[in-house]
């Protein structure tokens, strides 16, 4: 890429898009960035401004909100977009997902159109545009729909069809959900699937939808930056579809369940408390149990409920994520989450049990 | 094959029926009872003139008639419930207070029932704190005592009031004053106890405090201890005829029952709307009805499980 040319990034500040921009710039000397940020103040390069340029816009407006001037510098300068940027919340209404993640992407893609050269558009959505889908779980595009959990994966799937139709150059990225930074399981950002293990541990968890089949397909932040970084602005990654996801190193739900709970029982204090491993139960006896809890809960408990609610019917539609496009243009695939599962558990309570188990004290 | 089961059942409840309606207007009830009647129930026994101890020496006496058994020939009574309310009407908790700061506290159901009802052979036991699963205790200790050699017939009854000063509603369950009489022996030729489980977690002894926690660990539980008899007694899920339940909200039912695997149509579930849910002895007062109406027939393989509000899950696998 010659040197006046630039990448423009979104979700930079993120840890995924910062971990991502680092190991860009550190990759190719010459390689500038612009971050798309909201606020221009809040921005910390950590060492890299001096090839980062933070301009302010928002994806929500036509246009990103941009100065005329900022506009015209990408336009000349830009050869590639990495978008990252989503709003993750799975609780948001429809409107308010596809406000970010859909029409964000929009308006992102007619950037990309107005630039003066060919631009790659590297997205990053996610592997749970799948949705309600079940089984194995191709690098396409093509699959029809059956639905979704959440907003959050269907705005994401509706940004993937933008992309295709409006994008020259493209590659989409589908990574699983992130957990911890590397296989030492050190967690520098929470999700939903910690809040759910603190309220497993807590003893708050009556019963988990799933199946025989389902498993739990996580990946580290490692994983998943070092990946989007090697293909980002590859050439023969253009068209591709690649899922950062462990595939056929997830875990099989239940045993997931039970290692956490055979690491958590090895402390007697927790064992002596009598917690039982939730069960897996089908979709329509959890959305019984919700029903009642919506009822008759107090509002505590309500709450707790209503927080898994949004993506817990995700564990009762077993998938496979196929790797294998992923793994071919990289050459290496994400670690087994075997691998990494309990030091991850071991890390996010080493400080001990957050106040949601300790209703008794209060 | 004979092992010990259950020869007999009777039970009593008090005069005076109220619908959720009367309750409600009472001020007895804290949710609304259109909610409560989504949830199963219609209306319960309440005793206004009756004590505990009355319907208890009803429930023997007419247990013991019914199945013309000696009175002499009972080795064991197991009495459940709370002693202190035994004698006074209505469960009164002014006639409780005054008991207890008296010598009055001596004064024992369970001794007074082996005399009225002559039991003179009988040593008597009683048990209480188990909530709702006092009387599968006192039938798992009549089953081990009759294992041992120790007794051929035990007399378990189990009588347990709601005071008058008492709502009639316990989370999202409606609740009947009433009393049960449950004979086991030796060689029962149906209803034969084939496996037993109990599940006790003394860690949710304060179950206010806990509640949360409670409701969440309730199916788990609930699914282990059903699991456990079902595998003693060598059943599957599909293997059971009837599931006899204890009188809560049948939705907690459907729930548990999604988890364990076991039809919904299975559930005997006729009596939370007519009696609602005692804490005397659900279970065997449903058994004693669905025998009566026809629905248990012999060999049918009947499960039968109750939870003890905080701390208690109990089932019982019976082959009838």
């Amino acid at each position: 890429m010659p040197a006046t040319q630039a990448i423009l990034v979104t979700g930079a500040t993120g840890l995924l898009g910062r971990a991502v921009l680092q190991r860009l710039l550190a990759s190719d000397a010459r390689l500038r960035a612009i971050v798309l940020v909201r606020d221009a103040t809040r921005w910390s390069g950590a060492g890299l401004h001096e090839r980062v340029t933070a301009v302010e816009g928002d994806l929500r407006s036509v246009g990103l909100g941009l100065t005329g001037e900022v506009h015209a510098l990408i336009r000349q300068q830009v050869r590639a977009i990495v978008h990252f940027a989503a709003d993750t919340r799975f609780s948001n209404p429809l409107a308010q997902a596809q406000a970010v993640n859909t029409a964000g992407t929009e308006h992102l893609l007619e950037l990309a159109y107005e630039c003066t050269s060919s631009v790659r558009f590297a997205h990053v959505s996610t592997a749970f545009v799948a949705g309600r889908r079940t089984g194995t779980i191709a690098e396409e595009l093509d699959a029809p729909s059956a639905g979704w959990v959440n907003a959050y994966e269907q705005s994401k799937y509706e940004a993937e069809q933008l992309v295709r139709r409006h994008a020259a150059d493209w590659v989409i990225f589908r990574p699983a959900t992130v957990v911890c930074d590397d296989c030492h399981g050190a967690v520098s950002q929470l999700n939903a699937v910690h809040r759910a293990l603190r309220l497993y541990r807590a003893g708050l968890v009556a019963m988990i939808p799933g199946t025989d089949r389902s498993t739990i397909d996580v990946v580290t932040t490692d994983f998943v930056a070092e990946a989007i970084a090697t293909l980002a602005l590859r050439a023969d990654a253009a068209g591709c579809v690649a899922h950062l996801c462990a595939g056929d190193g997830a875990l099989p739900l239940g045993d997931l369940l039970d290692m956490t709970f055979a690491y958590w029982a090895r402390d007697s204090e927790w064992r002596r408390r009598g917690i039982a491993r939730p069960p897996l139960v089908d979709l329509n006896t959890y959305a019984l149990f919700e029903r009642s809890i919506e009822e008759v809960g107090d509002p505590s408990i309500k709450r707790l409920t209503r927080s898994l609610s949004h993506f817990v019917p995700q564990l009762a539609l077993p998938k496979l994520f196929e790797t294998s496009t992923a793994r071919a243009l990289l050459g290496f695939g994400a670690p087994p989450v075997r691998e990494f599962w309990l030091r991850m558990v071991e890390q996010l309570f080493a400080e001990g049990d957050t106040a949601l188990g300790a209703t008794r004290a209060a | 094959m004979s092992a010990p089961g259950i020869t007999g059942v009777a039970y009593a409840l008090p005069a005076r029926r109220r619908s959720l309606t009367e309750l409600a207007k009472l001020g007895q009830l804290e949710s609304d009872s259109s909610l409560l009647a989504q949830f199963g129930f219609d209306g319960v026994y309440v005793a206004e003139e009756e004590t505990p101890y009355a319907l208890a020496l009803a429930a023997a006496t007419a247990v013991l008639t019914e199945h013309k058994v000696p009175a002499n020939d009972v080795d064991l009574l197991l009495y459940c419930g709370t002693s202190a309310l035994a004698f006074s009407p209505r469960g009164s908790a002014a006639d409780v207070a005054r008991r207890l700061a008296t010598t009055g506290r001596f004064q024992y159901p369970a001794t007074r029932l082996q005399y009225d009802l002559g039991l003179e052979r009988a040593s008597t036991i009683a048990l209480d704190q188990l909530a709702c699963t006092s009387l599968f205790a006192a039938l798992r200790l009549a089953r081990a005592t009759i294992a041992a050699g120790e007794a051929r017939r035990v007399l378990c009854v189990s009588a347990e009031f709601f005071p008058e000063c008492a709502g009639r509603e316990a989370i999202f369950n409606v609740t009947a004053d009433a009393a049960c009489a449950v004979l086991v022996e030796r060689a029962a030729p149906q209803n034969r106890i084939l496996s037993s489980a109990v599940s006790t977690k003394g860690y949710y002894w304060d179950a206010d405090a806990l509640r949360n926690e409670i409701v969440a660990s309730y199916f788990p539980t609930a699914k282990h201890v059903v699991d456990e008899t079902l595998q003693r007694a060598g059943w599957s899920p599909h293997d059971v005829t009837w599931v006899i339940p204890h009188n809560v909200s049948v939705r907690s039912w459907e729930i548990l029952l999604g988890l364990v695997g076991i039809p919904r149509e299975r559930l005997w579930d006729h009596n939370v709307a007519r009696i609602g849910h005692t804490l005397a002895g659900d279970n065997f007062i449903n058994l004693r009805d669905a025998i009566d109406d026809g629905s248990v027939r012999p060999g049918d393989r009947l499960l039968l499980f109750s939870y003890g509000y905080g701390a208690h899950w109990t089932a019982l696998a019976v082959e009838a």
